[in-house]
């Protein structure tokens, strides 16, 4: 078991996505904070005219999803919908990458499966996804796809290597791709 | 000496404006092995500021010489007391963590190059151009002596990259 896990904290991802308006946050904290949750680890934002939540959120056990449920059973009627998930005890963690911490840029006219082909591509060769945004920019006669990512390389395998492997795709899609080190400096 | 504990935030220390060095004496030089010494000691440091060993004084060290991304261009081990910056150019973006804050990274702007005029052990003054990753860290570590983290300068959100903005 993890050592950040602590045993006495049963641990849950809720995700809220509605349309979005002022107030969304505060809607689902407050439930959370009147239920006596904490919120661990979060990622919020705009996508399209939605915003979307997603939370890992604690509480002393015992606690079990109904209990959850049912206190976000009024987002429905706020036209929000409510997902709730249990975790299991490897799932609670962040597991910091091994290797170099890359940020790839994909663009290009838009056309069917770039997100999938390049993420394939890296799948196939270890390389993990640890943060992804896609946007469709440009105009209506000329849409523009814009994914950026970031990745973790295996351990030992360099840039170069990734660059390397992106170059065929970067051909067959017509798209550019660039890719960069973002490992953090420890100062 | 020994390599001192790092301290982590929330220490109140880590907030706190350091006063200069009035005099510098056998304490300082002190001050900076120990300071030395626990920059050796964390794995991969670069630097460290005296209140992140609990001292309030404006004294911090700076070594990039063996790592990867200032091997090339640095001045050494610098021991900087009462530094200040003098002169600054260009802007860049880099990822930062810190001792004092584990855990947690995030891209924080600092200025390319740099000039610093400081005193060294002996209160000898100097004055370096620094740029590049030497640069970076001079500007991280000499933040601690003003109260900052680097979490008080993060310049954006991952997803800053897709900032919206309507060109019409």
């Amino acid at each position: 078991m993890s050592k950040c896990r602590k045993d006495n904290l049963a641990h849950f991802a809720v995700t809220v996505i509605g349309k979005d308006r002022p107030g969304i946050v505060a809607d689902a904290t407050e439930i959370l904070f009147r239920l006596g949750c904490n919120v661990e680890d979060s990622s919020c934002t705009m996508l399209g005219g939605d915003f979307a939540m997603i939370l890992i959120i604690s509480h002393e056990k015992p606690f079990l999803k109904p209990r959850l449920a049912e206190e976000f059973r009024i987002f429905h009627d706020m036209g929000l919908s409510a997902y709730i998930r249990p975790l299991h005890d490897d799932e609670v963690c962040y597991q910091s990458p091994q290797g170099e911490l890359c940020l790839v840029s994909v663009y290009g006219s838009d056309r069917p499966g770039i997100v999938y082909r390049v993420t394939r591509a890296l799948s196939e060769r270890g390389i993990n996804i640890t943060d992804l945004n896609t946007r469709l920019i440009g105009s209506r006669e000329e849409p523009v796809y814009v994914m950026m990512m970031e990745a973790a390389l295996p351990a030992g395998f360099t840039i170069e290597e990734a660059e390397t492997l992106l170059e065929e795709l970067k051909k067959e899609l017509k798209v550019e791709i660039s890719v960069r080190t973002i490992t953090p400096v420890s100062l | 000496m020994p390599a001192r504990t790092i301290l982590i935030y929330p220490h109140p220390i880590l907030k706190t404006v350091c006063p200069p060095v009035a005099e510098i004496c056998g304490e300082i030089s002190a001050l900076i092995e120990d300071l030395v010494d626990t920059m050796h000691a964390g794995p991969g440091s670069v630097g460290v500021a005296a209140p992140q060993i609990g001292v309030s004084l404006r004294v911090c060290v700076v070594d990039v010489s063996q790592n990867r991304l200032g091997r090339e261009n640095n001045h050494g081990l610098l021991a900087l007391v009462n530094p200040e910056i003098v002169r600054r150019e260009g802007a860049a973006i880099m990822r930062e963590g810190c001792m004092s804050v584990p855990d947690y990274t995030g891209d924080v702007e600092r200025s390319t190059s740099i000039t610093v005029r400081y005193l060294d052990g002996t209160g000898e003054p100097h004055e370096v151009e620094a740029s590049g990753f030497e640069a970076v860290a001079i500007q991280h570590e000499m933040d601690h002596l003003d109260g900052l983290l680097f979490l008080d300068r993060i310049a954006s959100l991952k997803t800053g990259l897709f900032r919206r903005k309507k060109y019409k």
